[in-house]
């Protein structure tokens, strides 16, 4: 590949990574309040059909982007509500959000296939822009983009720094503790599931709204599935979610570029990279560290809060 | 929380197994009539138009039977790892690799008659999808690595094999492009039982059934199988241990969904090709979770959602409604089941305590 | 203990209202159309279906399309055919969309004949098997497949000569170009894409000798987003005018978001990209359609293996984009008069392979079945065909 590709590669890898780092993120936010929610696919899909609908009936992407995040924390809601209040099992909830999820944004969405909406354009940052290399990679993008570029280290003010952070955190890892001092696992539970899904929409806006101005069946074509690996792959850790976003991101842009270049590479196994790497690199940290991962994980994450008595 | 109080239950109450289903069933059902309803369709005729698909002739039951056949074997396997609280959601990748297994037999042997070639054939799918499923547990018992995980990615990576062996080495020459192997060699095809469009897999279905029963009502390993899965503590006191346990499990749910993957490659399609993949490992997980470990429910619900897919596909025909009405009715009554559950282990009764 | 009971009996009383509430409405709708879906039909096959509609109900015709019909690519414009028919007397149309290759295929088909269907399209190729081995229990329904070469007594396999409207959409693009690199976004290394990439890249020799055409395979019919991020790595290279073999219209807004070129498929594009759109091969099936259809319930439909083309109007060029110029607008449109008179014919040789080897003798035409199973790249076009 010649070597003038790298650069829109780069590119290319942080626009198609966006809506996997939202995703990702707002995952991360709902597991670190101890809830795993693996209907992640489901919640951005609906998403991605709310912001483009809402663009359309509108002609604000703004407001579609807005609409995106509601009505994935809506559907993550009744996750919240099977598993918070009916203590349903987390795992098997989430796989059954993620079947509705799809399902309703496929009915509803098919008659709108085919159709545009308003939607964010790229821009250039004005002086950043012109920063040999690193301007031509970040900074000619749309909005969303460098909305995403202040996530993760607000992200980790808001875990590592403020109250609620904290709190969310106790909800995570010690809920009965939490609870102990004071505090409302339940709610700070409901919390994660609705901030998180907010943020999963907006991934799922992006693709209706900015990636394409497009609308269709399946459009998150696996993602939301990139995001829950890729929160183990991360850690929980912000920087390193981005980190990998971008690289899975980048995957299927670089293999395109691959093709474009005239190299042919079995698309298949390029195509495979994002899911092969999250499992070689949880092997790795578990070998160098036994269970590193599972200690990185929130202690309670995926356990239900029994009620009292 | 609301003056409601909410205590233990020490079992689950009787009523539990005969009422969850049918309430979260209505639920749903009055969930999709709305929908149905918010699109100008009829729900009564949306209904109506459901169950005919499924049921409204023999070959509509025919058809039904069809898509049960994978969809059981699949769910077997499945509600056995979760009755041991494997969260086993690979069925998928399982399915895929069993189909690949069985394709690489009939195109490499394919000059074997068919009664050496279609064990040959069924053996290699029950190999490959239980290493399928073998590795992600022996990467939980030796490394600790989260199953749900592990099996979601190999979902995946499996799906990605089975398309480049069509896209690739395995490609019909004959096809003009297309991504599909050649047609099988009749003797590679499993056969239909004649005057039917049924063929000999639902003669394996009931074999699993029954063997699977056989195994966890009179043999030790079986009524351990179902005695860890309440506990660990009670795991410890079996005699097979735990580990053993879990990989035998897993590599039987992978042959199982394997042997349904063979099915459809052999005696549906004739082929191997992409579109197999339609989501029969998802099916199974919800089919595992409302049915337990009791084959004869397991059989009822693989049915009972093979008839959803089969009539949510006349729904399109007929009313022009997007068959995804039937993944919204399979997430929701999964859903309202997981929220009637509750009920199982709770009870609530009016009058706030303290709290 | 009591009061739990309540809350479960509570739920089930509130769940028959729901169920009631959806049986009302059944007095006052009347049924769609579903002749008899509920009869049990047991061994009675085949069916008598009687070429005739019975007792003035209508004949009912169906399609079956491998993607969404809202799709604005391929399916979009079989459904726009089928709307017409559907106006047509005596006639009823159903269809069934995003409808997998493969067993799906087949039952639904399968359902269409039970139900006493008139004739029914399938429009992929992936269908073929699936329809032959329907139309053999069922002789008096006609089966009609689009894209494919198996033929029957009551099958015909149609498809339209789409590479004349990509030649003269490479001609376009050719003049165009200013760096002469043309990238094509394209689904599937199969002879019909293969033989449209030839197609547009002859075109553009045409006018440009040194024109040179790039492939990228996207391996999927309907992925806006995946399709777009092909189109971007093909500008990445330097192309600077978009084709696409692809139902979404990703690659043109790709195209417009540059600043450069484009050409549309299936249908006319513009709407997406009005800067960059500048023309398209698209389908029109209303014509073949309408007088299949007439013909099938007349009885007098011959079954057999038709490629219309721009003649018959099956294939057309999309009105230009305002940016084209008229000297190339005239020389076009001569070309697709010369096409329609049958005076010139596409993929007349002299036509070299990639490696040199010719592949069509001087002044000689290639056959239709060398067309047909075309899985060449001409020289000039860079790619694999896999």
């Amino acid at each position: 590949m010649e070597a003038a590709l790298i650069v829109p590669l780069l590119a290319a890898a942080v626009q198609s990574g966006t809506p996997i780092l939202f995703a990702t993120l707002g995952e991360m936010f709902t597991e670190r309040a101890g809830v795993l929610n693996l209907g992640v696919e489901g919640m951005m899909v609906v998403g991605a059909l709310a912001a483009f609908l809402t663009a359309q009936a509108t002609g604000s992407p703004w407001l579609g982007l807005l609409a995106a995040g509601c009505a994935a924390a809506l559907v993550g809601g009744l996750h919240g509500v099977v598993c918070l209040h009916f203590l349903g099992n987390q795992t098997v909830s989430g796989l059954a959000l993620t079947i509705f999820g799809v399902g309703l944004a496929n009915y509803l969405g098919t008659p709108f296939i085919g159709q545009r909406a308003p939607g964010f354009e790229p821009f250039d940052v004005p002086v950043l822009s012109a920063i040999p290399l690193l301007g031509d990679i970040l900074f000619r993008h749309d909005a969303l983009v460098y909305l995403s570029f202040l996530l993760p280290p607000l992200f980790w003010l808001f875990w590592h720094r403020t109250r609620p952070g904290l709190a969310l955190t106790a909800a995570g890892e010690y809920p009965r503790a939490a609870s102990a001092a004071g505090l409302n696992p339940v709610a700070l539970r409901w919390a994660g599931i609705l901030a998180g899904g907010f943020l999963v929409g907006l991934g799922g806006a992006y693709l209706s709204l900015a990636y394409t101005h497009l609308w269709t069946n399946g459009m998150t074509a696996g993602r939301g599935w990139i995001a829950v690996a890729l929160v183990i792959f991360a850690f929980w850790r912000p920087g390193r979610a981005m980190f990998g976003a971008y690289l899975f991101g980048g995957v299927m842009a670089f293999q395109l570029r691959l093709q474009a270049s005239g190299t042919d590479v079995p698309s298949s196994f390029l195509l495979m990279l994002p899911y092969a790497l999250t499992v070689l690199a949880l092997v790795l940290s578990a070998l160098r560290g036994r269970g590193a991962s599972s200690s990185a994980a929130p202690a309670a994450l995926g356990v239900n809060i029994e009620p009292e008595g | 929380m609301l003056g409601l109080t909410v205590t233990r239950r020490m079992e689950p109450p009787r009523w539990g197994s005969i009422f969850i289903f049918p309430v979260a069933l209505g639920v749903s059902l009055g969930v999709s009539c709305l929908l149905l309803a918010a699109q100008g369709k009829s729900p009564a005729l949306g209904l109506e138009v459901l169950w005919s698909g499924a049921f409204g002739a023999w070959y509509t039951v025919e058809d039904t039977l069809l898509k049960t056949v994978p969809i059981f074997l699949c769910s077997l396997g499945v509600a056995v790892t979760f009755r041991m609280q494997v969260w086993n959601i690979g069925a998928e990748g399982q399915f895929a690799l069993g189909a690949v297994g069985a394709t690489w037999a009939a195109l490499t042997f394919a000059n074997l008659p068919g009664a050496l070639l279609l064990p040959l054939m069924f053996a290699c799918a029950a190999a490959a999808g239980g290493a399928w499923a073998a590795v992600p547990a022996w990467l939980k018992l030796r490394l600790g690595i989260n199953e749900i995980i592990s099996t979601l990615m190999f979902n995946y990576i499996g799906i990605l094999i089975l398309e480049y062996l069509v896209y690739g080495p395995w490609k019909d020459a004959g096809s003009h492009g297309f991504p599909m192997t050649s047609q099988f060699v009749p003797a590679a095809v499993v056969g239909h039982f004649p005057g039917t469009r049924l063929h000999w897999g639902v003669a394996l279905c009931v074999v699993c059934a029954v063997g699977l029963w056989v195994l966890l009502t009179r043999t030790r390993p079986g009524f351990e199988l179902k005695a860890s899965g309440e506990s660990l503590r009670a795991a410890r006191y079996a005699r097979m241990p735990y580990n053993t346990l879990v990989l035998l499990v897993m590599a039987l749910c992978g042959a199982l969904a394997g042997w349904a993957g063979l099915l459809e490659a052999s005696a549906v399609t004739g082929r191997l090709q992409p579109s197999l993949m339609v989501g029969y490992g998802f099916t199974a997980i919800v089919v595992a979770w409302l049915a337990r470990l009791s084959p004869a429910r397991i059989a009822l619900f693989s049915f009972f959602l093979a008839a959803l897919r089969v009539g949510a596909e006349n729904l399109q025909l007929e009313l022009g409604v997007p068959a995804a009405f039937g993944g919204i009715m399979e997430g929701l009554i999964l859903l309202t089941v997981l929220a009637g559950q509750f009920f199982n282990g709770y009870r609530i009764r009016p009058g706030g305590a303290h709290r | 203990m009591r009061g739990f009971r309540l809350i479960a009996l509570l739920l089930c009383l509130a769940a028959l209202p729901l169920l009631a509430a959806c049986g009302e409405d059944k007095a006052e709708n009347k049924p769609a159309p579903q002749a008899a879906p509920a009869q049990a039909e047991p061994a009675a096959e085949p069916q008598a279906a009687p070429a005739q509609g019975a007792q003035g109900e209508d004949a009912k015709i169906g399609f079956i399309y491998v993607s969404p019909t809202g799709d604005a690519g391929w399916s979009y414009s079989h459904d726009v055919a089928r709307k017409v028919i559907e106006e047509m007397p005596g006639v009823t149309t159903s269809f069934v969309e995003s409808v997998p290759e493969g067993p799906d295929a087949e039952r639904v088909i399968l359902n269409m004949a039970r139900k006493g269907f008139k004739a029914i399209f399938a429009t992929s190729y992936g269908y073929m098997d699936s329809m032959e081995k329907v139309a053999k229990e069922f002789p008096e329904i006609a089966f009609m497949h689009c894209s494919g070469y198996k033929t029957g007594p009551n099958m015909t396999a149609y498809f339209g000569r789409m590479y004349e409207a990509r030649y003269l959409s490479g001609m376009v693009a050719g003049a165009m170009s200013k760096t002469g690199k043309l990238g094509y976004a394209a689904a599937f290394p199969i002879p019909e894409v293969i033989r449209g990439i030839n197609a547009f890249a002859l075109g553009a020799q045409a006018v440009n000798p040194a024109a040179e055409v790039r492939v990228v395979w996207t391996k999927t019919w309907y992925d806006p987003a995946k399709e777009k991020e092909a189109a971007k790595s093909l500008l990445d290279v330097g192309c600077d005018v978009i084709a696409q073999h692809q139902d979404s219209p990703g690659p043109q807004e790709a195209a417009q978001e540059r600043g450069v070129y484009s050409i549309g498929y299936h249908t006319d594009m513009t709407a997406f990209a009005p800067k960059a759109h500048l023309t398209a091969p698209i389908w029109n099936w209303t014509p073949f359609y309408k007088d299949a259809v007439e013909k099938i319930l007349a009885g007098t439909w011959q079954h057999q293996a038709l490629w219309p083309g721009l003649a018959e109007g099956t294939v057309d060029l999309a009105p230009f984009g305002e940016m084209v110029p008229q000297d190339v607008r005239d020389m076009v449109l001569a070309k697709k008069q010369e096409i329609v008179d049958g005076k010139y014919k596409v993929f007349t040789g002299p036509v070299f392979d990639q490696a040199g080897k010719q592949m069509v003798p001087d002044e000689q035409v290639a056959e239709d079945k060398d067309l047909l199973g075309m899985t060449w790249f001409v020289k000039g076009v860079v790619g694999t065909t896999e």
